[in-house]
């Protein structure tokens, strides 16, 4: 039977047409796989569906009878839960006022909320999804990003959703993280139930979902069934075009520069670094691996002297580094793992962005802006990047993530930066964009630029790096050098 | 609808709320001289008047645009304005000369205002906490000040001293040249684009090598400017100082830059013409109300709804939200 | 563009409506009694702008009421007026737009600034008048001969000390020889403050046999207090004593903690404040102690009289500045009352003082009656064009029962 039925969506953001026709269905016992690059309408459908936003035309259906949600909350009490991409949860508050932050009526008890009933049901819908590490009288803001996406699961599953949509979660979590939803989509399947899976990772996609709908430019293109899973097809059908040339790098052997730019010794910070040391080359593409919680993030700020390390010591080219405009003088720059916040100011325009690392590059006598030498400046990266945009002036807030972090390189690239430290630079990118950074990654590594290649996937690591350095607790565990050969098991068990 | 054509419509959209502050002004004047026929007031002094009362406070706002863009705010303003105003006359009073008086004016205001952000810098403090501190060591200050060399509760300068400077050719000049150094250091400099980026968004602007205590500084060094000229101005205009004086230059510069079209959160949509453009509507309006002969109740309710539609406006400018995808 | 064109309409609409609401509202004495007996010329719209320095206080809005609500009822004019006024900047922006806005003459109730106040109306040919109060002798020297400047009517110095006075001896007369005073904005060097506090003073020295370190008449206390910097301190004065003393307008804990402080004394007997006596130290006043103030007759001091939280108020009545609008629309219309020398008016007004419940509401009745005010149409229009001698006597009758018999 159909659980879930959309017929003929249209929706649209000022001038963007997020979803244009959009049909689909989903059917009980099912896991639909949604897959489309950055921008395709897929979080679009699946959140009008859940509650969080009216469409523009269309109609809905859940299990045979018109379906139009208030809002989230609504559809969630009714049996469609969503887990967003986003943080969903309230810092401030406990874990379990999260779980129930629209439920408190149910745990008054006169004037006041019973809090240890509350507390007790919450830790119950923790336990109930695997995530029993997790104390529901815990305040909220004290856990990670991966618990804080555990207890938003909690509080979907709690209400027994008959429909679950997984939008683009999984990215942001551990393997643990990852097998816990895998098991709760499964339960689901079991049960009867309907899940909708938005992934980019394309591996995880074919692996857990029975069918596949690709969504391109709001537009739905295709569906594929469980035989009919092919990974060129599916590609192909995403991005609107064969991909041509490889993914990653394909050379082996060709050995990085003798010169070393980057040299740090005895690295410590807290429990994040212990006694962290090594070297990166000129023309060396250096990877970075580890669980999470390595403490590999970390030495990527610490390297752009953006935190300070206790002890221990880096320079670059010789030189001791101690704040962010010597690392800029000398040439450095850091793409930061969180995007939205730390690479970008998603407030202001393309061209803001892109020159305020810059300014020093087009000032006249390293002060005065002329309007036009900034424009070049500008222009010059959105071209070379191939930044989809209305114009330089248009806000990076109204930009897909791929572009986003297409700007995010600008800033450093336009600045020449001979030293690039590359926090996660793929997340949250679809693979068009992320074939695209690769090669340019590549490209970089020939004119002789160095790379720290920080990625929680392996799959990027093995197949971009000249080495790679596995962390495991804020130490050197193992340094992998590139091969054919090496297989995401063999970094995986230095890893944990 | 094609894509095009949408877009058209976009960017025209875009274009009409960036000059709807402007927009706003040209309708206030509109009204104002509709209003003035029908009354059959005294135009020119009108239009003199309005100007007048508009100089200071364009002059200190559009200073403190510095400090609003980095997303911070400066409650000391009219209170330092007070303080220098009070020892610009004193100066005045021991060396009777206007120049020393302009000089004392400036030098107090700009070491006030750089105090605040050099503590906040020292302490590693919002700027903002600082200048609350601040506003109570000045208001302590104006008491001292009068206490020590006024007569009874007021510190004078003699109004013949300075009449010759209280016209409106000499606001207007000290206006256009504090206007062009904010314009040139806003639009033209690293500064101005460095301000703008820290206030929209500090983790990123630190991360792209920009210096919050050292751009807090600049601001609150040009903002100090601004407040010096406003107590050489306010002076001109009324040389009859107590602890009263520049009592609602704070508001009024909060006010004219929202008025402005300058977002309060500061930023990159920030705008150094805000506060000319907010304080004339400002003055425009409460002319206007003026003529209606509106009691002063209603015609602060007037101004806080008009202010909140400003704000409404300029938060909802046509940017809408897309999702995250 | 659907949104901002509705924002904009909506911002249109506001403005109209306040426009129309107010083109409505105005005017109300237009198209009314043309040209008096007395010669007033009701039928041209004059325009009087008023300087206030207190928008909201009780005695303020009183005043507002007897010019807005029975004034231009009568009288063919408008009052213009300013927002608070609270330095002498804003008294120039408010003069400005008075004067832009056609105003002939400008009453005024602000005074951080007055001679920058008069220069500037004479300057631009617009005629001032000082309300409720009055120059300082080097002021009026200097402006006497202006004609635009049409003079001052309110309680002198003189006046304000005798206020203080009568309202200690009041007491001293029935035995009481503990006292706490609220010398309000002495503190501020506020000469009607330091006057009336001078006035209990000189009374205490009169009654208890003694000085006031080392001041006991006018013109020694007066220059004690300035001598002081304005900081008074408690003192046994003979057999009076200030058991305390507390000045100043802070409104912080410290200040309401030195009132209740005060009021809670055992050995005070009465608490004498020169004003706001109803704000400061009504809410701490024993059920034994007596309260006295200077103030205004509103509702709130009529109860407060009535439950005898107030013992002693001397008031200024609202229609106290009916001789001055006239005096002002005089010389507006051609007929400026001056002194045989061509000087302006220094004429002074006392309060009128009750003692007793039945006297406040009578007071108070009377006061703030827009029908049958103290100073009506008739009796005013008898001023328009009136020789120095006749205002003169006309506003020296200032008691109540004085003007009860003017009226007849």
């Amino acid at each position: 039977m159909k659980t879930v039925e959309i017929r003929n969506m249209n929706k649209r953001f000022g001038s963007t047409i997020a979803l244009n026709n959009v049909s689909f269905e989903a059917y009980e016992g099912e896991i639909l796989g949604l897959i489309g690059e950055n921008g395709s309408g897929k979080s679009t459908a699946t959140s009008i569906y859940a509650g969080m936003q009216k469409c523009d035309s269309g109609e809905m259906l859940f299990m045979g009878t018109p379906w139009n949600p208030s809002s989230m909350n609504d559809a969630l009490k009714k049996g469609v839960g969503m887990i967003v991409q986003e943080n969903g949860t309230v810092p401030g508050v406990s874990v379990a006022e999260n779980i129930f932050l629209s439920e408190s009526q149910r745990f008054k008890k006169g004037p006041f909320v019973d809090r240890k009933r509350m507390i007790n049901e919450a830790q119950t819908a923790l336990n109930q999804i695997g995530a029993d590490h997790i104390s529901a009288s815990q305040v909220t803001a004290m856990l990670d990003f991966q618990d804080r996406k555990l207890i938003e699961i909690a509080k979907v599953m709690a209400n027994n959703p008959k429909v679950l949509v997984v939008d683009e979660t999984t990215t942001a979590l551990s393997q643990k993280g990852r097998d816990i939803i895998y098991a709760i989509m499964e339960k689901m399947k079991k049960e009867n139930g309907t899940v909708i899976f938005i992934s980019h990772d394309l591996d995880e996609i074919m692996h857990v979902c029975d069918r596949l709908t690709v969504l391109r430019d709001g537009s739905i293109i295709t569906t594929f069934k469980k035989a009919e899973f092919d990974e060129d097809a599916i590609k192909t059908s995403m991005i609107g075009r064969e991909l041509s040339g490889s993914y990653y790098r394909d050379d082996y052997g060709d050995p990085a520069g003798e010169e070393v730019v980057l040299k740090a010794e005895n690295l410590c910070h807290t429990n994040q670094l212990d006694h962290f040391s090594f070297e990166l080359h000129k023309g060396e593409i250096l990877g970075i691996g580890g669980l999470s919680h390595c403490g590999m993030h970390t030495l990527g700020k610490v390297l752009f002297a953006a935190e300070k390390c206790e002890s221990g010591e880096f320079t670059v080219y010789g030189k001791k580094v101690n704040t962010i405009a010597e690392a800029m003088k000398m040439q450095m720059g850091y793409v930061a793992k969180d995007r939205d916040t730390e690479s970008l100011n998603t407030e202001a325009s393309i061209k803001d962005n892109i020159a305020i690392a810059g300014l020093d590059k087009f000032a006249v006598s390293g002060f005065l802006i002329l309007p036009g030498n900034e424009k070049k400046y500008v222009q010059k990266q959105i071209d070379g990047l191939s930044i989809k945009c209305t114009g330089a002036d248009q806000y990076v807030s109204a930009l897909s993530g791929g572009n986003k972090q297409k700007v995010a390189f600008g800033k450093w690239l336009g600045r020449e930066s001979e030293i690039l430290i590359l926090d996660c630079p793929t997340r949250g990118v679809d693979i068009g964009v992320k074939q695209a950074m690769y090669q340019l990654m590549y490209q970089m590594r020939q004119e002789g630029k160095s790379i720290l290649l920080i990625s929680e996937e392996m799959a990027e690591l093995i197949g971009m790096s000249d080495r790679i350095l596995v962390m495991k607790d804020g130490a050197l565990k193992k340094e992998l050098f590139r091969s054919r050969k090496l297989s995401e098991a063999d970094v995986i068990q230095y890893m944990i | 609808m094609d894509n095009e054509k949408i877009l058209k419509r976009e960017k025209l959209r875009r274009m009409l709320f960036s000059f709807a502050p402007a927009a706003g002004l040209v309708i206030l004047f509109a009204l104002f001289m509709a209003f003035a026929i029908a009354q059959d007031i005294n135009i020119p002094y009108s239009l003199k008047n309005i100007l007048n009362q508009s100089v200071i406070v364009i002059v200190v706002a559009t200073g403190a645009i510095f400090i609003y863009t980095l997303g911070s705010f400066d409650i000391s303003l009219g209170a330092n304005m007070c303080v220098s105003a009070l020892i610009g006359a004193m100066v005045y009073g021991r060396t009777e000369s206007l120049v020393m008086m302009l000089g004392a004016c400036i030098a107090s205001a700009v070491i006030i205002s750089l105090t605040c952000s050099v503590l906040a810098s020292v302490f590693n403090l919002p700027v903002f906490v600082t200048t609350i501190a601040m506003l109570s060591l000045l208001n302590a200050a104006v008491l001292m000040l009068i206490g020590a060399n006024g007569t009874g509760d007021i510190i004078q300068v003699p109004a013949e001293a300075v009449s010759s400077i209280n016209t409106i050719q000499f606001k207007l000049f000290v206006l256009l040249a504090y206007l062009a150094v904010c314009v040139f250091a806003f639009s033209f400099l690293k500064l101005g684009r460095q301000e703008k980026f820290m206030g929209g968004n500090p983790v990123c602007a630190a991360l792209s090598g920009l210096n919050n205590s050292k751009l807090a500084i600049c601001a609150f060094a040009l903002a100090g400017l601004g407040v010096g000229l406003g107590a050489f101005l306010t002076i001109t205009y009324a040389p009859t100082l107590s602890r009263n004086t520049a009592g609602s230059v704070g508001m009024d510069v909060i006010i004219s830059i929202v008025f402005g079209g300058m977002p309060v959160s500061g930023g990159a949509r920030s705008r150094i013409y805000s506060a000319s453009i907010g304080a004339l509507s400002m003055t425009l309006l409460s002319q206007i109300m003026l003529m209606m002969n509106l009691n002063s109740g209603i015609s602060q309710m007037v101004k806080a709804v008009i202010f909140l539609l400003v704000v409404f406006i300029s938060m909802n400018d046509g940017r809408k939200t897309i999702l995250p995808r | 563009m659907k949104s901002f064109r509705k924002i904009l309409v909506l911002a249109l609409s506001f403005v109209l409506t306040f426009t129309l609401a107010a083109c409505s509202g105005g005017g109300s004495s237009e198209g009314g009694s043309s040209a008096s007996e007395g010669g007033i010329d009701d039928s041209k719209n004059v325009k009087i702008g008023v300087l206030v320095a207190d928008a909201t206080g009780a005695e303020a809005l009183a005043f507002r009421s007897y010019y807005e609500n029975y004034i231009a009822k009568q009288y063919n004019v408008t009052f213009m007026y300013s927002d608070e006024l609270t330095d002498a900047a804003a008294e120039a922006s408010a003069i400005d737009n008075f004067i832009a806005n056609n105003c002939k003459a400008i009453i005024s109730f602000a005074s951080s600034d007055r001679p920058a106040q008069i220069r500037k109306c004479a300057e631009n040919k617009v005629y001032y008048a000082v309300a409720t109060g009055t120059l300082s002798d080097e002021e009026y020297a200097e402006f006497k001969d202006n004609e635009y400047y049409v003079g001052a009517i309110g309680p002198d110095l003189a006046t304000e000390f005798q206020a203080g006075y009568d309202m200690a001896k009041f007491y001293l007369d029935q035995g009481k020889t503990k006292f706490a005073i609220f010398g309000g904005a002495t503190p501020y060097y506020t000469d009607m403050h330091i006057y009336r506090t001078a006035g209990m003073l000189v009374a205490m020295c009169e009654a208890g046999g003694g000085t006031y370190n080392g001041a006991s008449d006018f013109g020694s206390m007066i220059g004690k207090i300035y001598e002081m910097n304005c900081q008074l301190e408690p003192a046994k004065i003979g057999s009076v004593e200030v058991v305390s003393y507390i000045g100043g307008y802070d409104f912080d804990d410290a200040w309401f903690g030195k009132l209740a402080e005060a009021a809670n004394n055992p050995n005070v007997e009465v608490l004498l404040t020169v004003g706001s006596g109803l704000d400061t130290f009504a809410a701490f006043k024993q059920e034994s102690q007596q309260l006295a103030t200077v103030d205004s007759y509103t509702s709130d001091a009529v109860a407060a009289m009535k439950s005898g939280v107030l013992n002693y108020l001397a008031g200024k009545y609202s229609a106290s500045i009916g001789p001055i609008f006239m005096a002002t629309l005089s010389a507006v219309q051609g007929k400026p009352i001056r002194t045989a020398n061509g000087e302006a008016l220094a004429l002074s007004q006392g309060y009128w003082v009750a003692t007793s419940a039945e006297e406040a509401e009578k007071f108070y009745a009377v006061d703030s009656s827009t029908e049958d005010p103290a100073y009506t149409r008739a009796m005013l229009d008898t001023l328009f064009g009136a020789s120095y001698d006749d205002f003169a006597k006309f506003v020296s009758a200032y008691s109540f029962e004085e003007i009860q018999n003017l009226k007849k």
